[in-house]
């Protein structure tokens, strides 16, 4: 460690040394540009001169061309076009989604560690529980339930994920609430929540928030998942998901409807998880 | 160890009761009573019907009289009927079980046999380009779609090379077959969902037993054997790699809803006739009877899993007592 270097400036500086990690940030960085600008990027007399919703039916399930450089769905909608919208929905629901299950689990696991006892125990037996259910069946079943909708879906996701997070806030709640700091913050006076969340939580965050990159990463995976079960954003509105359920009904000619949205998936939920990885790495104390 | 299964087992009840509070404040949450569900889709009976469909299912008394019938049904392996067919939904779901498990089983299979030896192996390449470079391609394994593998292995297998069938369990002369053949038709319709479903699986197999084994490799005793002059061979065959495994007993109760949540996606895209398709299919249908009875049993299936590795897991090392193990 260099003198003076902030421990966010040492992770980074660990971290540039992976390439993988930078162009996977690059990557993301650029994923995030275009969701921004897809009104721009996609639309009439734009560099993608298509709307995500303009159906052509004439030009229904055309392979690549100059025109349509991904190619034309069912409707003759621009795949482009469509993808560059659906990145937009791909992004909001892994970081909204993320968020909620971030508050949500470091509340909970914070009372955890920090109260313990019958604190300790509920919030153990809420996630034994909540890990005995097939996730895929649970979210389902809940946006199912509540009307697939944008705001289901984050909120469904965030509700059932935040079983890591909690776990990590309450260990590191247990490690560090009987600290010297945190008997200074209580003796002058402090309340708990002021402890909880002024002093202990904040140095608790550090490694959840590194962590949280996989949590995007799987909320992007299981958004399209739903989407392409036909339990995600409602139609028309443009999803990698979706457009891989229409590639399904077409799977015998038309290649391009399924080759695309799938790898603007797997690079985006590629890059989330080599992030968090590499993020980890260079916040740990044991490597060099 | 006694007094360990004892309290092991009263916590699973604990978990079970968990479960069942967990589903049912989930379909009470919905706004409206459940006949509101029930019949959004198909239009409202008369109001006397109603009441007398209210009276049959208990929804006229108080909520915890509810939840009580409604977990004796349960304990009694009744989930109600389908309102798809009248059916019982417990007939449903055992007909439609040992596909699935077949399925999974096999999967879990691939998965273990494969992932764990990769996972040890490029542990011991600690620090080399091949280990760099398995666990870069772990991630990437883990970080693939299973839906668009499937479309992309059917378009390759089915479409263009025309070798695997495209979906199903089973060809259409099935029945004409012989034994022989009606065994190899069944293992082409199984190669296809159970690389889908498998994969993931495999990457974190290998994940898990890799990191558990660089963690034993850093202990005292892996030091003290290599220091004796044991050959390196025999420090990873008799010292490591036994207590590596260990672990990996951990992922029996943590990747079985890994599959079954998995098995929604694989079934439904190869129609093959198991409880994910079915819970896809009663969803689509808002069969609601059946989505509860699937949700309970699965999770319930998950319970024993876990509660079969914990006891596992003490056999194995009994170094592990309750309170380490939470």
């Amino acid at each position: 460690m260099r003198v003076g270097e902030s421990i966010w400036g040492l992770t980074w500086r660990r971290f540039r040394r992976s390439k993988l990690a930078v162009i996977a940030l690059v990557y993301v960085a650029l994923m995030a540009l275009v969701a921004l600008l897809a009104p721009l990027l996609a639309a009439p007399a734009a560099p993608v001169p298509f709307g995500p919703n303009d159906v052509d039916i004439a030009h229904r399930l055309e392979a690549p061309t100059a025109q349509h450089r991904f190619g034309t769905d069912d409707l003759g909608r621009d795949v482009l076009a469509r993808m560059i919208h659906g990145a937009r929905i791909s992004l909001t629901v892994g970081f909204t989604a993320t968020a909620i299950s971030l508050i949500v689990g470091s509340i909970l696991g914070a009372l955890a560690g920090y109260y313990g006892g019958a604190a300790d125990w509920i919030v153990s037996r809420l996630i034994e529980v909540l890990l005995c259910f097939p996730f895929l069946f649970l979210v389902l079943g809940i946006v199912a339930l509540f009307k697939p909708s944008l705001y289901t879906i984050m909120i469904a996701l965030g509700l059932t994920s935040w079983t890591t997070e909690a776990r990590f806030v309450r260990g590191e709640l247990l490690r560090i609430r009987d600290l010297d700091f945190a008997h200074a913050a209580r003796a002058i006076g402090a309340r708990d929540a002021r402890v909880i969340f002024r002093h202990l939580l904040p140095n608790a965050l550090a490694p959840v928030l590194v962590s949280s990159s996989f949590g995007v990463a799987s909320a992007i995976l299981f958004e399209s998942a739903l989407s392409f079960l036909g339990f995600g954003v409602p139609i028309p509105t443009a999803s990698w998901g979706s457009i891989l359920a229409i590639a399904e009904e077409h799977i015998q000619h038309a290649w391009w409807l399924a080759f695309f949205p799938g790898v603007a998936i797997f690079l985006t939920v590629a890059s989330f998880n080599v992030i968090g990885d590499r993020f980890r790495d260079a916040m740990d104390p044991r490597s060099d | 160890m006694l007094s360990y299964l004892i309290r092991r087992l009263a916590y699973a009840v604990l978990t079970f009761f968990g479960i069942t509070v967990a589903v049912f404040a989930l379909i009470h949450s919905v706004p409206g009573d459940p006949t509101a569900i029930f019949f959004s889709a198909r239009g409202r009976p008369p109001a006397a019907i109603l009441q007398h469909i209210r009276h049959e299912h208990h929804l006229d008394e108080p909520i915890v009289a509810q939840y009580v019938w409604w977990v004796k049904g349960i304990v009694t392996l009744d989930f109600g009927k389908s309102i798809f067919d009248g059916q019982p939904v417990m007939a449903h779901i055992a007909e439609k079980m040992p596909n699935t498990f077949v399925l999974n089983l096999i999967s879990f299979l691939v998965a273990a046999l494969l992932g764990v030896p990769i996972g040890l192996w490029s542990a011991t390449r600690s620090g080399r380009l091949s280990e760099r470079a398995s666990a870069v391609g772990f991630f990437l394994l883990y970080s693939l779609p299973s839906f668009w593998v499937a479309l992309l292995l059917m378009q390759f297998f089915s479409v263009k090379l025309n070798v695997l069938p495209l979906f199903g369990m089973t060809s259409d002369d099935y029945l004409q077959m012989n034994a022989a053949q009606q065994l190899l038709d069944r293992v082409r319709h199984l190669i296809l969902p159970v690389v889908t479903l498998s994969y993931a699986e495999l990457a974190i197999f290998a994940r898990f037993s890799k990191s558990a084994l660089t963690e034993v490799i850093r202990q005292d005793f892996i030091t003290t054997a290599r220091a004796k002059g044991a050959a390196p061979a025999a420090v990873m065959w008799r010292h490591a790699f036994r207590n590596a495994l260990i672990p990996l007993i951990t992922l029996l109760g943590l990747t079985i809803p890994y599959l079954i949540s998995g098995s929604v996606i694989v079934e439904t895209i190869f129609q093959w006739d198991g409880i994910g398709r079915l819970y896809f299919d009663s969803m689509q249908q808002r069969d609601y009877p059946m989505v509860l009875g699937l949700t309970v049993t699965t999770a319930v299936i998950t319970l024993f899993a876990s509660l079969f590795a914990d006891i596992l897991y003490v056999l194995a090392d009994p170094r592990i007592r309750f309170e380490e193990a939470r």
